[in-house]
């Protein structure tokens, strides 16, 4: 069984046409049809409101509009069409803080370069198999950060339970 | 991270999923990704035009901050290291991507005046592995060069 992908609709947002073009390549070669071009992030809110895509594949460092600059956009000015559309920011930046900021923009997922097929297709399966959860605090709207943190855990605290039962026993 | 408050957490509806329907047993589609690497194997004869436009831009953008080095220009010569830094390895130069990330390293963290000379050796380090085609990390000068470079921008940016 396979993904329809010819079902989606994905804007690419790179100002190097050459790292567009591989972008575009992959995803028509998975089956995506509908696939929008923007050569700035001026350009991509222009064409974001007209398609209103399902996925948006960003570059990081690009003249004028940056790609975090476009995310934080696309999750929290009141134009957007779709705030919650997920993003994959592609991206040749490796350190912590880098990274960092880029996830407190309200990314989903990061695609390193250089673009492989296999890692665009992971990371497009992940946003849809698993999608992350979307917080709202004063300072942040989008998914979650915390991906796979202990602290996330809602339910009842067994252990604390199974501990106690352990002292009694003891 | 200390959890911000007051934190609203919620799961939007998953319309991807809706729209793609199931995919592979693994989530992977296989037959997608095989397609997609047949394709990247057709794009590749272009992959040369590329690399040489790059090389032009960046030994361009040297040239002009050399001329005037401003912000703009030392801007526009980093955007075409990170450029070349995140394109090299896929056009099969991985040492272009090591040497144009040791540029972008070091024209991205210096606080200050930019060492013209250490620029110029990257760039130079650049055109010289494109024009040899050294497509693989095992040859011994062009590997050389690329850990000298990166040993520089490393003892600079320590001072």
């Amino acid at each position: 069984m396979s993904y329809q992908f010819d079902r989606l609709k994905i804007l690419v947002v790179d100002d190097n046409a050459h790292m567009r073009k591989l972008v575009c390549t992959i995803l028509q070669a998975f089956g995506v049809s509908q696939i929008f071009e923007a050569d700035s992030g001026e350009r991509a809110w222009v064409v974001l409101k007209e398609v209103n895509p399902d996925i948006c594949v960003v570059d990081w460092v690009m003249e004028g509009m940056s790609g975090p600059d476009l995310v934080r956009m696309i999750r929290t000015d009141p134009l957007s069409p779709n705030p919650f559309v997920p993003v994959l920011m592609l991206t040749g930046y490796t350190h912590i803080d880098q990274v960092r900021q880029a996830r407190d923009s309200g990314i989903n997922e990061f695609i390193a370069k250089p673009v492989s097929v296999k890692t665009m297709m992971q990371r497009l399966t992940a946003v849809i198999e698993h999608p992350r959860p979307f917080v709202r605090t004063k300072s942040y709207f989008g998914p979650c950060r915390r991906r796979r943190g202990g602290d996330e855990y809602q339910g009842p605290e067994r252990r604390e339970k199974k501990e106690a039962a352990a002292e009694a026993a003891a | 991270m200390a959890r911000e408050q007051p934190l609203e957490l919620f799961m939007p509806p998953n319309m991807l999923k809706a729209k793609v329907g199931h995919g592979g047993i693994s989530g992977l589609d296989a037959a997608a990704i095989q397609r997609a690497e047949a394709a990247m194997e057709e794009i590749k004869g272009e992959f040369a035009a590329w690399a040489a436009a790059d090389v032009e831009k960046l030994v361009a953008a040297r040239a002009h901050f050399a001329r005037s080095p401003d912000a703009a220009s030392r801007a526009a010569l980093l955007r075409a290291a990170h450029d070349m830094k995140g394109q090299a390895a896929t056009f099969n130069y991985p040492l272009i991507a090591r040497v144009s990330g040791s540029l972008s390293k070091l024209v991205g963290e210096l606080d200050g005046d930019l060492p013209l000379g250490l620029i110029d050796a990257h760039v130079s380090a650049v055109h010289v592995i494109y024009r040899d085609k050294v497509m693989d990390e095992s040859n011994r000068l062009a590997l050389a060069l690329a850990i000298e470079l990166e040993a520089q921008v490393a003892a600079i940016l320590k001072r």
